[in-house]
């Protein structure tokens, strides 16, 4: 950290990255060449930039597939831009003044890190890091234990390096380190024996106990949680996500206030219940319903995608096969034309040749042609038959929901009833029960009981449509999705193999006409 | 015997009886019993009348039976049931004897059964009682596959006097082909297919007919001679019923091939009669067509007439449903009846238990050797161990009925140090084929050549888990070698290597470090699932003389044309007088998705180096594998000269190590033993034997036991020593005498007296230095021995309260 600042910090530009890319790059013969080309920084696997006195990293966006980068012995403060590095797999950031573990989380990759001799003092950022094996974190400011059990994450650590830190002076450090993580191998470059290990695990036995309960409980909690995602998504795909409960109902009275109010009248508790039932199992039937649907669907699709596989590999099999035939006459014919003296043979060698080119091309499109035509009419026959489907199920939904609106209807229709009862008992002085304030305050006049019952029906009835809208909408731009990638994808592939016939002979024939050019020269 | 004969006859009217009752239930439950029909009308007279007749009956019995060597039995040595018959037997036979009359009597056109033939020591014995089943310690014999093939080759076959040969007919018959049409082309003309199928049809069909007669004359020619006993021959095989242990239909086994038949089968003309060790029937049913409609269910009475009514109701009555409850009835009425006077169990049997030993067992055949000829073939077996080349069976097959020509040779082998299995040779082509178990040095698993020469063609496989390198198979012409590999990281599944003429002016070097040239090296490798198809090289061939190097790669799931690479050396010189490092005509690339990395130099330089160095390697590989080739041939080689066995660690007899350490441990065994028993001989007894028996030693008398002991074990010792010295004096004396004498007539000896003497003085001297040693020791050893006895008879037990008080 006493460095020698006789030398100004200097910036990462284009030039000391084209140095230095030239100074490590290939040597002799591949080096003139190198040097003939110039070489691309996204073409660098490996890149020294040690003792350069450099104290902010940058323009290092260019080196995509850089794999090992040594920043070390720099008066670097702080690590950024390496977010583009995705590749990389060694970095070194040793003799270096950073403060903090950060701007990491993009090197996935990453099995090598160093930050010897840093100003760190706490372990963390480091998540990113899955694939992490070597981490060495020697003469930094390492003061709390804690931070070893943060790499428990890392299972595939096996190396690592804390001498230098406050930490290791503490007597236990070897224990605690050996007890927390296991799968150590190497620790402040020395092996761990296995003596030392089951010393440390006997010492350390409870708390460590204890931890892994925890870990194992958070595991649990995450992987509940993740199939409870899972789970949603699966009915999402199927259009009829929470169908299968009372979430629907509910969302119909959440918003709904004179409901909630008139659900305090006498006789309606015991309606709203019978009511609740009923919906609810015309819900559940909705959802498997939709399950069943989405699986008939996945069949459809898996088997046409089966088949459309099958023919196009098929396709491709006979192909190869021309091509194959062709390949080996080709080399015949080309040494045949090589060898050749006369010149009246060649020519009609060449005619004779370059007739096979134009056979293979008609062959080789003649069956794309031919796979068009069945694909075409396979994809218009699983078009015809996706959206029977969509429209079967979407016809099913909607009676279904019918008979949701008619529950509702008859349901709003007996609570008008109770309602225009109470109102009249009101009226007449005949209510013995006592109704809630804000309810009696509807009790005025029979419009207003009227027009509460009727906007607490019109909420309902809003929300049904809703729900049905939403599924029919979603259900059909789904099919209209598929299709279109169907008809896209079909089309693709087309052109690509047309492209490629045309490259295949293209370059075969550019094969014999270079063959053309050298003998009419000779 | 009078009595004897009265209890038959009892029995025998007791057994009509019960067949008239049988034959009357037949009536009443109208089953089907034609022939029992008649009897049932029977009077009583008319049965005496019929015993009398019957008693009339002669009934001749083959004598030709016992033709098989006698001489070779000792029949003295046999046990007493071979040479004669209980009073069961007796009775037996008598039964045996009036069944014989009757079954005359009723079937007086047919064979007379095989009832009673004399055994070795002319002692006639019921056939079912020479059964005697026994389990044995093989497993080869609890199936019956093994347990035929086993007894097959244990027997050896004499022919009959007669002279024609019961012959076994091998019949061939080609499998039918099939003709398998190819679908037809989308855009070819149906109709010209159709007629070329009919044209191809029609000559096929003419050949097949062609080949048919040709077939049918040849077998005309080989049945020439017909069989004039086709018919008249009596043969003794074995039925297995169905039922138990699993097997689904009764089967035939031919005890001299060990080959099973259905039932089914034509070679089968008809059954007279069967036995097993509990009971004998004759076949009542009509055998016009072979035993293809005969019924094995041995409870129906009408079709297999029992001579026994056994206790023991054999399988498969059940033919019938409405049978089961009658019969059932039927046992219980009769039940007491039958046990009383008519059951008559089948004696046990008279023959000794099967002995088969280990060793008779592995030798299987009678000397270890077997020869079976067949049709155009001969086998023929041999004992493991037998040949000291392990050759346990061999089959030749002829071109021509006599055997004179040798098509081809199968030689089976066994216990081969180097893993021999099956060397295959064909006589005509002269290619031989050795097959071999896994375990060989160097993991072969067959090699097929012509001549052991190297450079000639062959082709080794390999069991290629064995084999680091994962090689398969290694085929070599005299100009090219391939190698197939399986299961390599670097994917190679295959190598062909051109060879060119060997360079002359190296001539002068041994043959070894003159290699053949290599012109072109091609390699094809697997799909490597690492790397995109596109970069992934398929096929690489080296063409070292043109300096030229041609990639193919893997072909993208979703293509159909793949990347092609070929690079040409060159080195050149610019007009600079610079070398020429890289141009772009150096190497021409076709990529059906073209990318930018590999048009650079630089990339496509590194990739030539890479090449380059790999062609060295490739160009190693092949060299070592000529090498090894060699190595395997030289291997090969000793292996055949030395042709050592394997002798399993659990082969006591063979194992020559295992043997004398066995021999060992026994010897060390028995020593023990010995010592034991000296240790446990009891020193006391003759002096404890003097005394009064049962009375208590007082204290005197221990002491004087103890003495007495001692005393007696001292002068023991003295005498053992006077003894010795006697020995040594008496030595000593003679070898002066003789030496006296020899000086005296020393010169009147003749050489051979005087080795004699010589001799004699050696072994005199040798005989004294002994004594004198066996002297000296036991002068050293007596007083040891004698304290030793001393401190044993303190601690004796019977001894040991009395002798207390003096110590």
């Amino acid at each position: 950290m006493n460095r020698l600042y006789d030398m100004e910090p200097r910036v990462m530009d284009d030039e000391m990255l084209k140095l230095a890319v030239g100074e490590q790059g290939p040597r002799e013969e591949a080096g003139q060449l190198a040097k003939q080309e110039g070489i691309l920084f996204k073409d660098v696997l490996s890149l020294q930039l040690d003792f350069q006195n450099i104290l902010r990293i940058d323009n290092l966006w260019q080196f995509e597939n850089l794999q090992k980068l040594q920043l070390d012995n720099n008066i670097i403060e702080k690590i950024e831009g390496l977010e583009n590095l995705t590749r990389l797999v060694w970095l070194d950031l040793s003799f270096n003044n950073i403060e903090a573990i950060e701007g990491l989380d993009m090197l996935v990759n990453l099995e090598d890190l160093s930050l010897f001799n840093n100003r760190i003092s706490k372990i963390d950022s480091l998540d990113a890091l899955v694939k992490l094996q070597v981490l060495s974190l020697g003469n930094n400011c390492i003061e709390n234990m804690m931070n070893i059990i943060y790499l428990r994450r890392f299972k595939a650590l096996r190396t690592l390096s804390l001498s230098g830190n406050p930490v290791a002076e503490d007597e236990d450090y070897k224990m605690f380190i050996c007890a927390y993580l296991p799968n150590l191998v190497y620790l402040d470059f020395r092996r761990l024996d296995d003596h030392m290990k089951e010393l440390a695990e006997m010492k350390h036995q409870y708390s460590i106990d204890e931890l892994k309960h925890r870990e194992n409980l958070m595991q649990a909690q995450l992987e509940d949680e993740q199939a409870r995602r899972e789970e949603l998504e699966e009915h999402k795909a199927a259009f009829v996500e929470q169908l299968n409960g009372t979430f629907l109902f509910d969302s119909m009275y959440a918003e709904d206030v004179e409901g909630s109010k008139l659900s305090h009248l006498p006789g309606v508790g015991e309606l709203l219940e019978a009511y609740k039932d009923k919906f609810v199992i015309i819900c559940l039937n909705i959802f498997e319903y939709g399950l069943k649907q989405q699986e008939k669907r996945k069949a459809e699709l898996d088997t046409f995608m089966e088949c459309v596989q099958e023919a196009i590999q098929e396709n491709q099999e006979q192909g190869k096969l021309k091509i194959a035939k062709f390949e080996e006459k080709h080399l015949l014919s080309l040494n045949a034309i090589r060898e050749e003296s006369e010149l009246s043979n060649i020519e009609t060698k060449i005619v004779e040749y370059s007739e096979d080119i134009t056979e293979l091309l008609n062959v080789l499109m003649m069956l794309e042609m031919q796979l068009v035509e069945q694909l075409e009419e396979t994809i218009n026959m699983f078009e015809r038959n996706i959206i029977d489907l969509v429209g079967l199920f979407v016809e099913n939904v909607q009676s279904l929901m019918a008979q949701c609106r008619d529950l509702e209807n008859h349901h709003h229709e007996k609570l008008l009833e109770i309602a225009i009862n109470v109102l009249e008992k009101t009226v007449k002085g005949e209510m013995d029960e006592d109704l809630p304030d804000d309810l009696r305050s509807l009790f005025v006049d029979k419009d207003t009981i009227v027009n509460a019952v009727g906007a607490s029906h019109d909420i309902h009835l809003l929300k049904i449509d809703n729900r049905e809208d939403e599924l029919v909408t979603r259900v059909n731009s789904w099919c209209t999705h598929l299709l279109d990638k169907v008809h896209k994808d079909e089309i693709m592939r087309n052109r690509q193999r047309v492209k490629e016939i045309n490259q295949y002979v293209d370059h075969a024939q550019s094969e014999l006409d270079s063959l053309e050019c050298g003998d009419l020269l000779d | 015997m009078e009595v004897l004969k009265e209890k038959v006859e009892e029995e025998e009217a007791a057994e009509r009886e019960e067949a008239a009752e049988r034959a009357e239930r037949g009536e009443k439950t109208k089953r089907p019993m034609e022939v029992r029909r008649g009897e049932a009308t029977m009077t009583q007279e008319m049965l005496r009348d019929l015993e009398r007749k019957l008693s009339e009956i002669e009934v001749s019995v083959p004598e030709k039976l016992l033709t098989f060597t006698k001489d070779t039995i000792d029949t003295s040595k046999l046990p007493f049931s071979y040479q004669s018959n209980t009073l069961k037997e007796e009775q037996l036979l008598q039964v045996a004897d009036n069944f014989s009359r009757q079954y005359s009597h009723l079937c007086p056109d047919r064979v007379p059964l095989f009832l009673h033939p004399l055994n070795e020591c002319e002692v006639p014995k019921f056939v079912s009682t020479t059964i005697r089943p026994t389990l044995m310690p093989y497993p080869e014999l609890y199936n019956w596959d093994t347990c035929a093939q086993f007894v097959s080759d244990f027997l050896s076959m004499v022919p009959l006097p007669d002279p024609l040969k019961p012959t076994v007919k091998e019949q061939e018959k080609a499998p039918p082909k099939k003709y398998a049409i190819k679908p037809p082309r989308d855009l070819t003309s149906r109709f010209e297919q159709e007629q070329e199928v009919k044209r191809q049809e029609v000559i096929k069909a003419e050949e097949e007919n062609r080949k048919k007669q040709e077939e049918a004359r040849l077998l005309e020619q080989e049945n020439a001679k017909t069989d004039p006993l086709h018919g008249l021959r009596v043969h003794s095989w074995v039925l297995v019923l169905s039922g138990k242990r699993e097997v689904p239909e009764s089967f035939f086994i031919d005890p001299f091939t060990a080959c099973s038949y259905s039932t089914q089968d034509d070679h089968f003309l008809g059954i007279e009669s069967l036995w097993n060790h509990k009971n004998y029937w004759v076949n009542m049913q009509d055998c016009w067509n072979c035993c293809k409609e005969l019924i094995f269910d041995l409870g129906d009475p009408v079709r297999w007439e029992y001579l026994l009514l056994g206790t023991h109701k054999p399988f498969l009555s059940l033919t019938e449903e409405e049978d089961e409850g009658m019969n059932d009835d039927d046992d219980v009425e009769n039940l007491g009846k039958e046990d009383e006077d008519k059951s008559f169990d089948m004696p046990p049997s008279w023959v000794e238990q099967i002995e088969i030993s280990p060793e008779a067992f592995e030798t299987r055949c009678p000397n270890g050797k077997k020869v079976i000829q067949y049709k155009k073939a001969k086998l023929e077996k041999w004992a493991p161990y037998l040949n000291n080349n392990g050759l346990v069976c061999r089959l030749t097959t002829y071109e021509d009925l006599e055997c004179t020509k040798a098509l081809e040779m199968k030689e089976w082998y066994q216990n081969r140090e180097d893993m021999l299995e099956l060397k295959h040779i064909n006589k005509i082509t002269g290619l031989n084929v050795d097959y071999f178990k896994p375990g060989h040095p160097q993991a072969l698993r067959m090699h097929s050549y012509k001549s052991m020469q190297p450079e000639m063609d062959r082709v080794m496989e390999f069991y290629e888990t064995a084999r680091v390198d994962g090689l398969i198979k290694r085929e070599e012409t005299p100009k090219t070698m391939t190698e197939y590999y399986q299961g390599r990281p670097d994917f190679l599944s295959y190598r062909h290597v051109n060879f060119g003429p060997r360079m002359k002016k190296l001539a002068l070097n041994s043959a070894e470090s003159n290699p053949r040239p290599m012109v072109k090296i091609t390699e094809r490798f697997f799909r490597n699932p690492a790397t995109p198809a596109d970069e992934d090289v398929a096929e690489r061939v080296f063409l070292i003389a043109e300096e030229r190097i041609q990639l193919r790669y893997h072909c993208r799931s979703d293509h159909i044309t793949a990347n092609k690479r070929e690079f040409l050396r060159r080195t050149e010189v610019d007009s600079k007088g610079n070398k020429i490092i890289m141009t772009s005509d150096m190497c021409i690339s076709f990529e059906v998705e073209p990318m930018e990395h590999t048009k650079k130099l630089l990339y496509q330089y590194e990739a030539m180096m890479k090449l380059k160095n790999e062609e060295k390697m490739s160009r190693h590989q092949a060299w070592e594998s000529e090498l090894e080739v060699l190595e395997i041939l030289k291997l090969r080689e000793e292996e055949e000269e030395a042709h050592t066995l394997t002798i399993s660690i659990y082969d006591t007899k063979r194992n020559e190590k295992s043997k004398e350490y066995r021999e060992a441990m026994e010897r060390v065994l028995h020593e023990e033993h010995l010592r034991q028993v000296e240790a446990q001989l009891d020193y006391l007894a003759p002096f404890l034997a003097q005394l009064p028996p049962g009375e208590k030693l007082t204290r005197w008398q221990a002491v004087r036991l103890k003495d007495e002991c001692l005393n007696d074990f001292k002068q023991r010792l003295i005498d053992k020593a006077n003894l010795i010295q006697a020995r040594f004096e008496k030595e000593t004396q003679e070898l002066q005498k003789k030496q006296q004498w020899y000086q005296e007539n020393q010169v009147t000896l003749t050489p051979e007296d005087e080795d004699l003497y010589l001799s004699y003085c050696s072994q005199a001297m040798f005989r004294i230095r002994i004594l004198e040693q066996r002297l000296s020791r036991h002068k050293e050893l007596a007083p040891l021995k004698y304290l030793a006895l001393e401190e044993k008879l303190y601690k004796d037990p019977r001894l040991v309260e009395l002798l207390k008080v003096f110590v």
